[in-house]
């Protein structure tokens, strides 16, 4: 056994080191080919098989060592040990990292293919098969309608462990993603619903219509008391840690305690326990986030993903090994058959009830979707385990239908998996063909997904939607008041902009001068001279240069992996967008306060590094503390970091807001104001132009960044006729959550002067 | 204008969107309400997304000018392509969308994309580690290959010229702006 295990071992670390530690064998010299191209092979292969095949793989060697050396089956996969131990990890990881805001927009495609289309899959598939067992030449008459339908409802669960295995290799979008992947946690309760129940009718002497009533029903029950219950214990995990400021080392634990009691209490009343963790992880992710400090969001975070790769990886072995040994019994009729059927049936089900939801989503699903759907729907570790479950005293042929299940398992997994990516790749019809590589390219191509991206922002994409909103409204007035300790701003994005707030809070009162940007500035020197042509090499060493360091797009949604955490290095990326975006600003406005009044013309083109020249900006106007910290302030205290310090200079010129008012005023207001140094035409009055705006992501910022404004040295001009005054208002608080827009308005009525 | 005109539900979700943008309920935008959208902050081009929408010299943006300015990511429907070569040319056609392009490099508006304005966008592309020499010498490489007429600078024709094999259509679609 223990020589199992480090055999094990090995090969584990074979596979996964495949995936995880190859960049680094990219820096060996060139000169170290042979070593080179292993390892290229090496990188190569998880990206064309998926991980779940050679796992299995795995699993049918050490299967075949164990039954060649010890001459009898191996160890078969006890289905306890796979629903107690092996699937909650896996389901809990998916359910926390699950994108919830698409979940939800999607919510209603996702449950039709959960519950129709499983439905249809397992009736579809029993019928036809029932069918093919009245030919008597195959020998399979003595199989009732009950126990084919049985057997179809156990093969058409879409397997989360699977899809997600599979569907790492290729690069969907995120709609597709979530799609399949929602569709596969979400038919677990059909699943459960439709076995238990046609079990129970295959033990039972006589069916009344009231039975066929009572499944249906019994449906409802599982499906939403498992969502009930766990939703309820997420609860009560985010109130939990609430209170845990005093004991930080043991947060991670109640995340994995109270999600694996829902699992466990939902099991126990025969719900659907992978709903209920799923449920409860959803709930929890939100709440324990802001509660929980930093450390332990990692813990929690590292040790969710070490426990489900370890799960995942003991599934499939143990499906590779359990295949091997006596449980089996060959029918090439009934195994062929099955097969065809479930994939006909699944071809068929996705795309009639593709037709059907296309009417009632803004976003239709094209033929390239539908397929992947349909071919994405594999089988794995849940059939396997059911098909073990059955009592063979009713299932005299239990082990015609654990060959089936195997072979179709096998099926979906090696084949479909391996052959996805190539047909989702030739389904590309659009692909710009490959002509001599610039290197420009890949700039104009990032370029462009970097705006489309943004222009994506801008429309929020999915727009308003009423019964979110009233959840976010509900949500605020007293979930979050119960369930989120106040005064915590978590992220490190936060603390990075506190810390650069009073470093140049203090530069700034001491010396008027700020620190050197060193990238922004020196790129003005114009570059004389003839460009020369570059070698192939440099052209190859500049493309590499621009893959590893132009900026990643944001993606809306992380897209699951199993194995890395793509949150941090966004979070890298967007801590150095930040950060220079604020230098930029803050070069302009220290080469605006060094200009004197007396030369408004002295136009710098190039202050504003992302902005042209007339750009007319609000100013805001900020006189903040330097020492940063303001007794008296309530829980905000701590939110001033984003302010910035400007000592206006008595004379300071114009002084000009941007209005946010309720009152109303004209348009041409603003338009008169704000003229760069360029323009002379305002009486040679200097503008002092702060850029004042800040950005203010909500991305890892927990609470909104309050603002807020000491009217301390402001002094004003006055101005003519014709240049009325705006009055100087706080600036808006930047609030993620709408209602805090209502604080914010009272807030600011309090500071307008009479 | 010879275009499929955008659907009644899309500019309905696009109105909300706007409101709930407008905080001061003015019905325009300030480029701090754009810049209050938290996804934008910490894209690299930001800021010139941002501007795009404001036209020269304003500072608010009503509903019609954010929607003249969003019209240019609709899809093109393949259907439009051959109709109408009359009428003026759709905001979504190709050449606007590639106007609108290069409207975000060139700042300072001379039709021209100089080593400078393509240096400025490239730093806000890409990260800490590469120093002033490399982004020197990609962004002369970048002009050499699309530059013709010797300028150092490229001007809106070579810019067309060198992304025709780039599928500019789909890069640049939104696919709900249908």
């Amino acid at each position: 056994m223990k020589r199992m295990c480090l055999f094990l071992k090995f090969l584990c670390d074979a596979v996964h080191g495949g995936r995880g530690s190859y960049p680094d064998f990219f820096s060996l010299p060139r000169c170290h080919l042979p070593v080179r191209r292993s390892f290229h092979l090496y990188h190569k292969l998880p990206s064309i098989v998926p991980e779940s095949c050679l796992l299995i793989l795995v699993g049918l060697l050490l299967g075949g060592i164990i039954f060649g050396a010890e001459e009898k089956s191996p160890p078969v996969m006890n289905s306890d040990v796979f629903f107690l131990y092996l699937l909650p990890p896996i389901v809990l990881d998916a359910g926390y990292f699950m994108p919830t805001r698409l979940f939800f927009e999607n919510f209603g495609t996702i449950f039709w293919y959960a519950v129709v289309g499983t439905l249809w899959n397992a009736i579809g598939i029993g019928i036809s098969l029932f069918g093919i067992c009245q030919i008597s030449a195959f020998g399979l008459t003595d199989i009732t309608l009950l126990q084919n339908l049985l057997f179809g409802s156990l093969i058409s669960a879409v397997d989360p462990v699977a899809v997600l295995a599979v569907f790492e290799n290729i690069h969907v979008n995120e709609q597709l993603y979530i799609l399949v992947f929602g569709e596969s946690l979400l038919n677990d309760a059909i699943t459960v619903v439709l076995y238990n129940l046609f079990k129970s009718f295959c033990q039972m002497r006589t069916i009344q219509v009231i039975d066929i009533f009572a499944g249906i029903a019994n449906f409802f029950i599982v499906g939403i008391g498992g969502v009930l219950i766990g939703i309820l214990l997420g609860f009560v995990a985010a109130f939990t840690t609430r209170f845990t400021h005093k004991i930080r080392v043991i947060e991670p634990l109640f995340v994995f305690l109270y999600s694996y009691l829902s699992y466990i209490t939902a099991e126990m009343f025969h719900l659907s326990g992978i709903m209920a963790i799923t449920a409860c992880a959803m709930t929890m992710n939100k709440y324990v986030e802001e509660n929980v400090s930093q450390k332990s969001y990692t813990t929690i975070k590292y040790f969710m993903k070490m426990l489900s790769s370890v799960s995942e990886t003991l599934i499939f072995i143990f499906m590779g090994v359990s295949t091997v040994g006596k449980n089996h019994e060959w029918n090439w009729a009934f195994v062929s058959f099955t097969l065809l059927f479930c994939l006909i049936w699944r071809a068929l089900g996705v795309f009639v009830l593709t037709q059907i939801i296309n009417v009632f989503r803004t976003i239709p699903l094209t033929f390239k979707d539908q397929f992947i759907i349909a071919y994405g729907g594999l089988r794995g570790a849940i059939c396997f385990s059911l098909v073990f479950l059955l009592p063979p005293s009713v299932f005299p042929r239990k082990k015609l239908f654990i060959t089936a299940v195997i072979v179709v398992i096998f099926f979906t997994v090696f084949i479909q998996g391996i052959t996805i990516r190539p047909l989702v790749e030739f389904l590309d019809v659009k692909r710009s063909n490959k002509k001599q590589p610039a290197v420009s390219e890949e700039i104009y191509n990032r370029f462009f997904d970097h705006v489309k991206t943004g222009i994506e922002d801008v429309c929020g994409h999915w727009g308003h939607n009423f019964w979110r909103d009233k959840f976010k409204k509900f949500d605020n007035k007293y979930l979050r008041r119960l369930l989120i300790r106040e005064n915590q701003p978590k992220s490190s994005i936060v603390s990075l902009y506190k810390k650069l707030e009073i470093k140049h809070a203090i530069e700034m009162a001491e010396s008027g001068m700020i620190s050197k940007v060193p990238s922004s500035v020196s790129l003005s020197e114009y570059h004389e001279g003839k460009i020369k042509p570059l070698s192939p090499t440099e052209m190859e060493n500049m493309r590499e240069i621009l893959t590893k360091n132009l900026y990643q797009i944001r993606h809306r949604t992380m897209s699951y992996n199993r194995h890395s955490l793509a949150a941090d290095a966004n979070e890298k990326q967007a801590k150095e967008i930040l950060i220079r975006r604020r230098h930029s600003l803050r070069e302009s406005l220290r080469k605006t306060n060094s200009l004197s009044r007396e030369r408004p013309a002295a136009a710098n083109t190039k202050r504003f590094l992302s902005l042209p020249k007339n750009t007319k900006l609000p100013e805001k106007l900020r006189v903040r503390n330097k020492t940063s910290s303001r007794v008296g302030d309530s829980s905000d205290s701590e939110m001033d970091a984003t302010t910035t310090v400007l000592n206006l200079r008595p004379r300071a010129g114009k002084i000009l807001r941007e209005q946010r008012l309720r009152q109303q005023r004209p348009p041409s207001e603003f338009s008169m104001e704000w003229k760069n140094e360029v323009d002379g035409s305002q009486n040679g009055q200097g503008e002092q132009q702060e850029p004042g705006s800040l950005p203010q992501p909500s991305i890892g910022f927990r609470q909104p960044l309050l603002t807020r404004p000491r009217f301390g040295t402001l002094s004003r001009e006055d101005l003519t006729a014709d240049h009325e005054l705006a009055r100087p208002v706080p600036p808006p608080r930047l609030v993620r959550q709408a209602s805090q827009g209502e604080r914010q308005r009272r807030y600011l009525k309090e500071y307008q002067k009479p | 204008s010879g275009a499929k005109p955008i659907s009644h539900s899309q500019i309905t979700r696009l109105y909300s969107r706007f409101t709930s943008l407008d905080k001061g309920e003015n019905g325009t935008l300030s480029r701090e309400d754009f810049q209050r959208i938290p996804e934008l902050a910490i894209n690299p081009l930001g800021d010139r997304i941002i501007n795009a929408f404001f036209s020269e010299g304003e500072d608010q943006v009503n509903f019609r000018g954010f929607m003249r300015t969003l019209a240019h990511f609709r899809p093109i429907e393949d259907n439009e392509k051959s109709k109408d070569q009359n009428g003026p040319e759709p905001l979504n056609s190709r050449s606007n969308k590639l106007h609108f392009a290069f409207r975000l490099y060139d700042l300072d508006k001379d039709d021209k994309i100089s080593r400078d304005e393509l240096l400025q966008v490239l730093r806000m592309m890409v990260g800490v580690n590469i120093s002033d020499e490399q982004l020197g010498s990609i962004a002369d490489r970048t002009i050499q290959e699309a530059d013709q007429d010797g300028d150092c600078a490229i001007s809106f024709a070579e810019f067309v010229k060198v992304l025709e094999k780039v599928d500019v259509e789909q890069k640049m679609s939104i696919r709900f702006l249908h």
